[in-house]
C-alpha cells in the first residue's frame, strides 16, 4: 500500500517538471519585454532600466534563469509581477488565494449531497414520469456552461426579482449566485453518475440476499446499495475538482470576485505572465494530488483493486 | 476482457433504425443538431442583416419586426449574429474534431499495436496532457498564442486528442489478441493494413460515440474561451464573447445576454441528447467519460 502510494508520488515528478518547463517557457518566450513596458515613459531612463533587469534577474543568461525560478519554487518563492512592479507574486495572489478554494469547497458541499439524493431519487423511480424529468433536468444541468446559467439567474434574481445582489463578494447574499451555479454542473454529474451505479448495483446478488432474508427495503438501499454506489464515485471526483477550478475562472468574472480566477485572466490580458503562471502552477499542483490522493484512497477502500497491476 | 465483449449492440443497418426511433432523446437531439446544423451552413444566406453592420443611431434596439431579437451595443442585429455565431461555434468545433481524432486514432493505434517504448512515450505526454485541468491548459496556450481563433483550435485540440488515443489504444489492446489479427500477421500482411483494414472498422462504433458526446464539450469551451476573452475575437460573432457582452448590460438590455445564452445552451443540450442517444444504441458499455 505505502509502496503505490510512494510510486505515484514519484510518477508526479515527471508531471510537475513539464508544469514548471511549460511555465517557465511561457514566461520567457512570450514576445514583449516586460522592463520596457514597466518603464512607460522612463524608456530613456537606462540607470532604472538596469535597476529593474537585475531586481526581475533578466540580465542572467536564460539557464541561470531557470535554475533561479525552480530554486525559487522550492522555497514557495514565484518571482515578481510584471504588472505591480516589484511586488512578490506570493503576495499578489495571497488574497485570491484565500478566496478561490472557499469558492470551490462550498460548492462541493452542496453539489455531492445534492447530487447523490437526486440520483438515488431518479434511480428508485426507474423509468417513471419523475426519472425521465430527473433526467431531462440533469442533461440541462450538465449541458448549459456556467456563465449562460448565470445570465439567466442574474436576470431573473438580481434585476427583475431584485433578490440578490449581481456582483461582488463579502456577503452570504453576494455569495449564494456563485456558489449555487458552480455547484449545478457537478451536481449534475454526481447525480447522472449516482443513479447510473446505483441501478448497477441495485441487479447484484447481495441486494437480493438482503431483500431475501428479509431485510427492510430502506436498509437494503442505506445500508447495501448506497455504500457501494459511493466507490466508484469517488473517482470521478477528479474530473469535478477540474471542473470546478475552471469554474473559478468564469464565475469569478462574471461575478466580480477577486479571486485566483479572476486574476489569472486579468494578468493575461496585462501581459503578467509570473503571475498567470503562478496560477496555472498552483491549480494544476493541486489538481494532481487530488487525483493522487483519490487513486491511493480508491485502493484503500476497494480492495479488489490489485495496486499496481492496472 | 474477451472480444465479443467489443462487438457492439448494433451490427447493421436494419438494427440501428428501430432502436433510434424508440429513444426519444436521439431524435430530440439529432432534430436540434440537424436545425443547428443547417443554420451554421446557410448562415449568410440566412442571416437577415451582415454580421458586422453598425448602425450608431439605432443602438440597443428593442425586438421589432426590423429586428426580430434587438440590436447590440454598436446597433448591430443580434439575431444575424446568433446565425454566423453558429457557423464559428461548429466550424471550432469540427474542426477540433478532425483534429483530435486523426491524431488520437492515429497515436493511440500506434501505441496499442506497437507496444514498447513508442507506447510509453505517447502515453507518457497524454499523462501530462491528463495532469492540467482541461481549460487552465487551453488558457496556457492562449497566453502564448495570442487570442484568436486559431488559437481556440490549436489549444483545445491539444487538451483533446488524449482522450481519444487513450480510448484508441485500449480498444486496440483488447483486438490484437483476436485470432483474426493472428491470422493476418501470419499471412505476413504488414501492420499498416492490420490497422487499417481489421483494426479500424472494429473501434469506429465507440469512437463514433465519444466524437458525438465530445462535440457538446468542445462547443462548451470554445463558449468559454471567448467569453472569457481568450477566444474568437470581434468583430467576428461568438455566443461566449455575445453573452459577455451582454451580461455587462444585463439590467437595462437584457436580450442579448439571453438570446445567446439560449442559443448555446440548446446547442449543447441537442449534441449531448444526440450523443448520449447514440451511445445507448451503439454501444451501451462505454460510460461517462
Amino acid at each position: 500500500m505505502l509502496s503505490y502510494a510512494l510510486r505515484r508520488l514519484l510518477g508526479l515528478v515527471p508531471v510537475l517538471m513539464a508544469v514548471v518547463v511549460l511555465t517557465f517557457a511561457t514566461n520567457h518566450l512570450t514576445p514583449g519585454d516586460p522592463v520596457g513596458v514597466m518603464l512607460g515613459d522612463q524608456s530613456a531612463n537606462k540607470v532604472l532600466e538596469a535597476k529593474l533587469r537585475s531586481e526581475y534577474g533578466l540580465d542572467q543568461p536564460i539557464w541561470r534563469q531557470f535554475v533561479k525560478y525552480v530554486s525559487g519554487l522550492a522555497v514557495g518563492d514565484l518571482g515578481l509581477s510584471y504588472r505591480i512592479v516589484g511586488a512578490k507574486v506570493t503576495d499578489v495572489i495571497g488574497d485570491g488565494l484565500k478566496i478561490s478554494p472557499v469558492l470551490a469547497l462550498a460548492a462541493t458541499a452542496i453539489a455531492v449531497p445534492l447530487g447523490l439524493v437526486v440520483g438515488v431519487f431518479a434511480a428508485l423511480r426507474r423509468n417513471t414520469l419523475a426519472d425521465t424529468g430527473v433526467i431531462l433536468a440533469l442533461t440541462m444541468g450538465i449541458s448549459i456552461p456556467n456563465f449562460a446559467m448565470a445570465a439567466y439567474l442574474m436576470y431573473l434574481f438580481a434585476v427583475k426579482l431584485a433578490w440578490l445582489p449581481v456582483a461582488g463578494w463579502g456577503s452570504i447574499a453576494q455569495a449564494v449566485m456563485p456558489v449555487g451555479i458552480l455547484a449545478i454542473a457537478p451536481a449534475a454529474y454526481i447525480a447522472r453518475l449516482s443513479r447510473t451505479y446505483m441501478l448497477e448495483v441495485l441487479q447484484q446478488d447481495y441486494i437480493r440476499t438482503a431483500r431475501a432474508k428479509g431485510l427492510r427495503e430502506r436498509l437494503v438501499i442505506y445500508r447495501h446499495a448506497l455504500r457501494n454506489t459511493l466507490v466508484p464515485l469517488l473517482t470521478t471526483i477528479g474530473i469535478i475538482f477540474g471542473g470546478l477550478l475552471s469554474g473559478t475562472f468564469v464565475i469569478e468574472t462574471v461575478f466580480n470576485i477577486p479571486g485566483l480566477g479572476r486574476l489569472a485572466i486579468q494578468s493575461i490580458f496585462a501581459r503578467d505572465y509570473p503571475v498567470t503562471m503562478a496560477i496555472v502552477l498552483l491549480f494544476t499542483c493541486f489538481y494532481s494530488l487530488i487525483n493522487l490522493i483519490i487513486d491511493v484512497l480508491y485502493g484503500v477502500i476497494d480492495p479488489r483493486i490489485r495496486l499496481g497491476t492496472r | 476482457m474477451s472480444a465479443t465483449a467489443l462487438e457492439p449492440a448494433v451490427r447493421t443497418k436494419s438494427d440501428f433504425w428501430p432502436k433510434f426511433r424508440r429513444n426519444r432523446n436521439a431524435i430530440a437531439g439529432s432534430i436540434i443538431v440537424a436545425f443547428v446544423v443547417l443554420v451554421a451552413i446557410f448562415a449568410r444566406v440566412i442571416a437577415p442583416y451582415e454580421y458586422d453592420e453598425t448602425d450608431i443611431l439605432f443602438t440597443w434596439a428593442h425586438p421589432s419586426a426590423e429586428h426580430l431579437l434587438g440590436t447590440d451595443a454598436l446597433g448591430r442585429d443580434i439575431l444575424s449574429r446568433l446565425i454566423v455565431g453558429a457557423q464559428v461555434s461548429l466550424t471550432v468545433a469540427f474542426a477540433v474534431l478532425g483534429i483530435t481524432l486523426t491524431i488520437g486514432i492515429t497515436l493511440g493505434m500506434i501505441a496499442g499495436y506497437f507496444g514498447g517504448r513508442l507506447d510509453a512515450a505517447i502515453m507518457r505526454t497524454v499523462d501530462i496532457i491528463f495532469a492540467f485541468p482541461e481549460i487552465i491548459f487551453a488558457i496556457l496556450l492562449a497566453s502564448i498564442m495570442g487570442p484568436g481563433i486559431l488559437t481556440v483550435i490549436v489549444s483545445l485540440s491539444v487538451v483533446w486528442w488524449p482522450g481519444i488515443a487513450r480510448l484508441t489504444r485500449s480498444l486496440v489492446l483488447q483486438l490484437r489478441t483476436e485470432l483474426y489479427v493472428d491470422a493476418a500477421i501470419a499471412s505476413g500482411t504488414p501492420p499498416f493494413t492490420i490497422l487499417l483494414r481489421h483494426l479500424l472498422p472494429n473501434i469506429v462504433a465507440p469512437l463514433i460515440v465519444r466524437a458525438s458526446i465530445g462535440v457538446g464539450f468542445i462547443i462548451m469551451a470554445e463558449a468559454t474561451l471567448s467569453f472569457l476573452g481568450i477566444g474568437v475575437q470581434e468583430p467576428r460573432p461568438s455566443w461566449g464573447g455575445m453573452i459577455r457582452d451582454g451580461i455587462v448590460s444585463l439590467r437595462t438590455e437584457p436580450y442579448l445576454a439571453l438570446s445567446a445564452s439560449t442559443a448555446l445552451g440548446l446547442t449543447i443540450i441537442g449534441f449531448n441528447l444526440f450523443g448520449d442517444g447514440l451511445r445507448d444504441i451503439l454501444d451501451p458499455r462505454i460510460k461517462d467519460r
